[in-house]
């Protein structure tokens, strides 16, 4: 057995150190120059420092399923201290970031893309130097690090990154999200000793380093306590041309202001704190036909092809449906406490619903332990039903989130006895150890197929997705507790039907396709692929198999259309699959390589590989010194701060309380009742 | 007349409701720590699966005494408000009581932490494993926080005991935002007797 620690309930110690200067109680921090600035200090103490303020104006153009994105960082230095600013923020998981400028004043800077030490080494030179410099490095493939030296007292600058990425098709529609919170997450493990805190610039977040998080202080940046308000503005627009008659654009998780500007065209524009990932999601008109995109952009040596294909439901099923056996995983950590919880409780409830008296099932819920309702799968009778109903009813969040064991448990206790296994896992991914979960899930996978559903405001994408494409099943995202039912509804269908698989791809040309192997598809869902062809000429050909029913799609490749930036998302999808090969046992260094080879060629951020822009303009002057500070995030909404170890526990029963109020009632009512006696008599 | 001779009554029955709520709570946590002790000490004689009573859902984890105030209370896991209204609770996610790291322990001030504010620097506290395991630590300082500072937490690797209970001690109402920390050191260990 493996002793595991985990840091949950200290997770929060970085808003130990912080507060707001306007009115501020604490004697030790310096005078406040003005209100609502940031003051932070190291989780050991030490000087007070002024973070700079940021503001965020994003920008998504929407052609058909391409995204193209520019995020504006501004950063306000309201001290009379030279600072250098660290913002840990998340992107969609499947970003492909290639560009970085910075404004200074009337210059702009472009930054350039270097391995990732090469580029750190860059930065820390230029910053050392006195320049203005501006660093993006990714940290996990949804969560990024910009850092920004040398922004002189009252000066404002502006940090530019732009990313390239491909929506999917699913159910019925495009789904666009843009996360704007990284989530505290569970960090487990032991610490690695000894630590010590350097500073509060990047790498001192909350966590320390462990034996299976040995970038945890990389990923989790403090958090700002909610009784100060929300922090970091965001103003967001979306130019949707969506390239089909629009039936339905809404947005679950934000009040929006949509302005119709043709029947396939919308603009979209948010203003709020960046507490929650903002989701748009639109339908165009119902039709019959099998929906296609093929989008191609030309490079050296020939193009690169972009292809999603949506191919029709299945026929009425002409096969009995095979009985289930289903596992549900349920979160009930801390992070998961509020309206998360309601809403895991409530997609449980739903999905219960959906079983038939053949099907097995069985629920785990799990925090830092982990517990199985029954010993074993049952089947799903109506008293067994109605155990699990009480069971879900009664589930409450708190506690760190150890998922090994609970993912382990599910994968392994197959029964046996039906002919389909699938594990349905709910949860928010609030985790920094994905790595080692993929690699469980690689291990003890078998004949089981794994289904994610992400719950609440801030869901770990790079989890959610990465689960399930390990798990060969699908996921799904529940923003609204008023959409349970539906996306729910989505995902047993995908359950019960039966899969497009063995799915082959012919080119006449000679093609690098990326994944080499398409994955099995579920209904509702598109086939995507991006390939490097020699030239656009000949056909593109789709077999595969549903439930014994063939399969075919083909279409000519000059059909397609001139899209921007698809060579980017080409290599994005080309780095994804080789570092996946990682995990499943290719040579580390070799993976790097190419890796690196891919992401310079493409101007691409990668795990290896960083922008950095450098104002060759010397700006702070020598004998003036650097502070240092972390940008803290707000905490993801709905979340409860005492639940992720944001406050000491509460520890004074209500007993003395109600001894004084109960005696002084005794004694009034008393009193009261003598004092009518004297009256009688 | 009337009104005031039953509102006189209702004053009465209220308040003996209360006062009722009001000893059930420590009445319960006392109680609750001696089954606890008899299970503990079952487990201590190898019987895993001790529970202090049939529906317990809590696991004890380790024992505290503190020599000088003839304190001994069991700590059960987690620091939750279920699992302290029956004895002080160990904060998941700390190192567990006894070993190498920061164990953080949380009680409420009215019950079974309320010898807290009797502890004084150099005073002795023990930490009994359910191995029987003894670790020997000293208190160094006890200080008062807000709720939001969480500096009594962190994790140096060094065996260090912590712990939190609500301020000021004498106050009625739940819900105050101080907390009172005491700061032991690992002292040494010792091994205990069956």
């Amino acid at each position: 057995m493996r002793s595991r620690t985990g840091a949950w309930a200290f997770l929060l110690s970085g808003w130990m150190g912080m507060g707001l200067v306007a009115g501020s109680p604490a004697a030790a921090l310096p005078e406040a120059p003005g209100s609502g600035a940031l003051f932070v200090r190291g989780p050991n103490g030490g000087a007070w420092s002024m973070a700079p303020t940021l503001e965020t104006d994003v920008a998504l153009a929407v052609t058909g399923p391409l995204v193209r994105a520019r995020v504006v960082q501004r950063f306000y230095n309201a001290s009379d201290q030279w600072l250098e600013g660290v913002y840990v923020f998340p992107l969609p998981e499947s970003a492909a970031v290639d560009h970085l400028d910075m404004t200074v004043g009337d210059r702009v800077i472009e930054g350039q893309i270097e391995e990732r030490e090469a580029a750190k080494r860059i930065y820390e030179r230029a910053r050392s130097a006195g320049h203005k410099t501006a660093l993006i490095e990714q940290e996990r493939p949804n969560v990024f690090t910009t850092s920004l030296a040398n922004i002189g007292p009252g000066e404002e600058i502006e940090v530019a990154i732009e990313y390239q990425e491909v929506l999917r098709w699913d159910d019925a529609g495009f789904r666009l999200s843009f996360p704007l919170v990284v989530g505290p997450r569970y960090i487990p493990g032991a610490p690695i000793v000894p630590a010590t805190h350097a500073g509060t610039g990047a790498g001192a977040g909350w966590a320390r380093a462990t034996d299976v998080v040995p970038d945890a202080p990389r990923i989790t940046p403090w958090v700002s306590h909610p009784q100060d308000g929300p922090i970091h503005p965001v103003r967001l627009r979306v130019e949707l041309d969506a390239g089909l008659p629009l039936a339905l654009v809404e947005s679950p998780s934000h009040v929006v202001a949509i302005e119709k500007l043709g029947s396939g065209r919308r603009r979209v524009v948010m203003g709020d704190y960046a507490d929650r990932d903002f989701v748009l999601e639109w339908r165009p008109e119902p039709s019959e036909e099998t929906r296609t995109a093929i989008f191609s952009e030309a490079a050296p040596g020939g193009a690169h092809v972009l292809l999603m294909v949506m191919p029709p439901a299945a026929q009425e099923a002409k096969q009995p449906r095979l009985d289930r056996e289903v596992v549900f995983v349920v979160d009930v950590s801390g992070s998961m406490s509020g309206p998360s919880i309601e809403q895991a409780r409530r997609a449980l409830l739903f999905a219960l619903g959906r079983l038939d008296p053949t099907d097995r099932f069985n629920i785990v819920r799990f925090n830092h332990e982990t517990h199985a309702l029954f010993e074993g799968a049952v089947l799903a009778g109506a008293d067994a039903l109605e155990t699990a109903r009480h069971f879900v009813e009664t589930l409450h969040a708190d506690g760190g989130t150890e998922m090994l064991p609970a993912l382990e448990l599910a994968l392994g206790a197959d029964t046996g006895l039906a002919p389909v296994r699938q594990v349905v896992f709910v949860t928010d991914g609030s985790v920094g150890n994905e790595q080692e979960l993929f690699g469980a899930i690689d291990r003890s996978l078998g004949r089981s197929r794994l289904f994610t559903v992400g719950i609440g405001s801030a869901p770990n994408g790079h989890f959610m997705s990465g689960a399930a494409k390990r798990g060969r099943g699908t996921h799904t995202y529940i923003v609204n507790p008023a959409e349970t039912d539906q996306k729910m509804g989505a995902l047993f269908r995908k359950l019960e039907q039966p899969v497009l698989a063995d799915l082959e791809v012919d080119w006449d040309e000679a093609a690098e396709m990326w994944p080499v192997r398409v994955p099995d598809l579920y209904v509702g869902e598109p086939i995507v692929l991006a390939a490097k062809v020699e030239r656009i000429h000949g056909e593109v050909a789709i077999r595969g198999r549903r439930a014994g029913d063939p399969f075919e799609w083909s279409q000519p490749l000059e059909v397609g259309e001139a899209g921007r930036g698809i060579g980017v998302l080409w290599a994005r999808r080309k780095i994804a699959s080789l570092l996946e090969s990682q995990g499943r046992g290719a040579d580390v260094s070799a993976v790097r390589a190419a890796v690196v080879a891919v992401a310079l060629d493409h101007h691409l951020v990668s795990k290896f590989t960083s922008l950095v822009a450098v104002d060759v303009t010397p700006t702070r002057p020598a004998a003036e010194g650097l502070s240092q500070s972390a940008l803290p995030t707000n905490l993801p909404a709905g979340w409860n701060a005492a639940k992720v170890g944001g406050v000491l526990p509460a520890t004074a029963t209500p007993g003395p309380w109600l001894r004084t109020l109960g005696l002084a009632l005794l004694v009034l009512g008393t009193l009261l009742l003598i004092r009518k006696r004297f009256a009688i008599s | 007349m009337r009104g005031r001779s039953w509102l006189g009554l209702a004053a009465v029955v209220l308040g003996l409701g209360l006062l009722a709520q009001g000893v059930w709570i420590p009445a319960k946590a006392a109680a609750a720590q001696v089954l606890l002790d008899r299970a503990w000490e079952r487990t201590r004689s190898g019987d895993e699966r001790a529970r202090p009573w049939p529906w317990a859902d809590h696991r004890p984890v380790a024992r505290i005494r503190v020599p000088r105030l003839e304190v001994s209370v069991i700590v059960l896991e987690g620091a939750t408000g279920a699992s302290l209204a029956f004895g002080p609770g160990h904060l998941a996610g700390s190192a567990p009581p006894g070993a190498p790291g920061n164990a953080v322990i949380a009680g409420h001030r009215d019950t079974h932490f309320a010898f807290l504010r009797e502890l004084r620097a150099g005073d002795t506290i023990w930490i009994e494993r359910p191995t029987g395991a003894l670790r020997h630590y000293a208190v160094k300082a006890t200080t008062v926080v807000d709720e939001r500072d969480l500096s009594p937490l962190a994790e140096s690797g060094e065996a260090v005991l912590t712990l939190i209970t609500c301020f000021p001690f004498d106050a009625k109402a739940p819900g105050g935002p101080e907390r009172y920390v005491v700061r032991a050191e690992g002292a040494g260990a010792g091994v205990g007797l069956r």
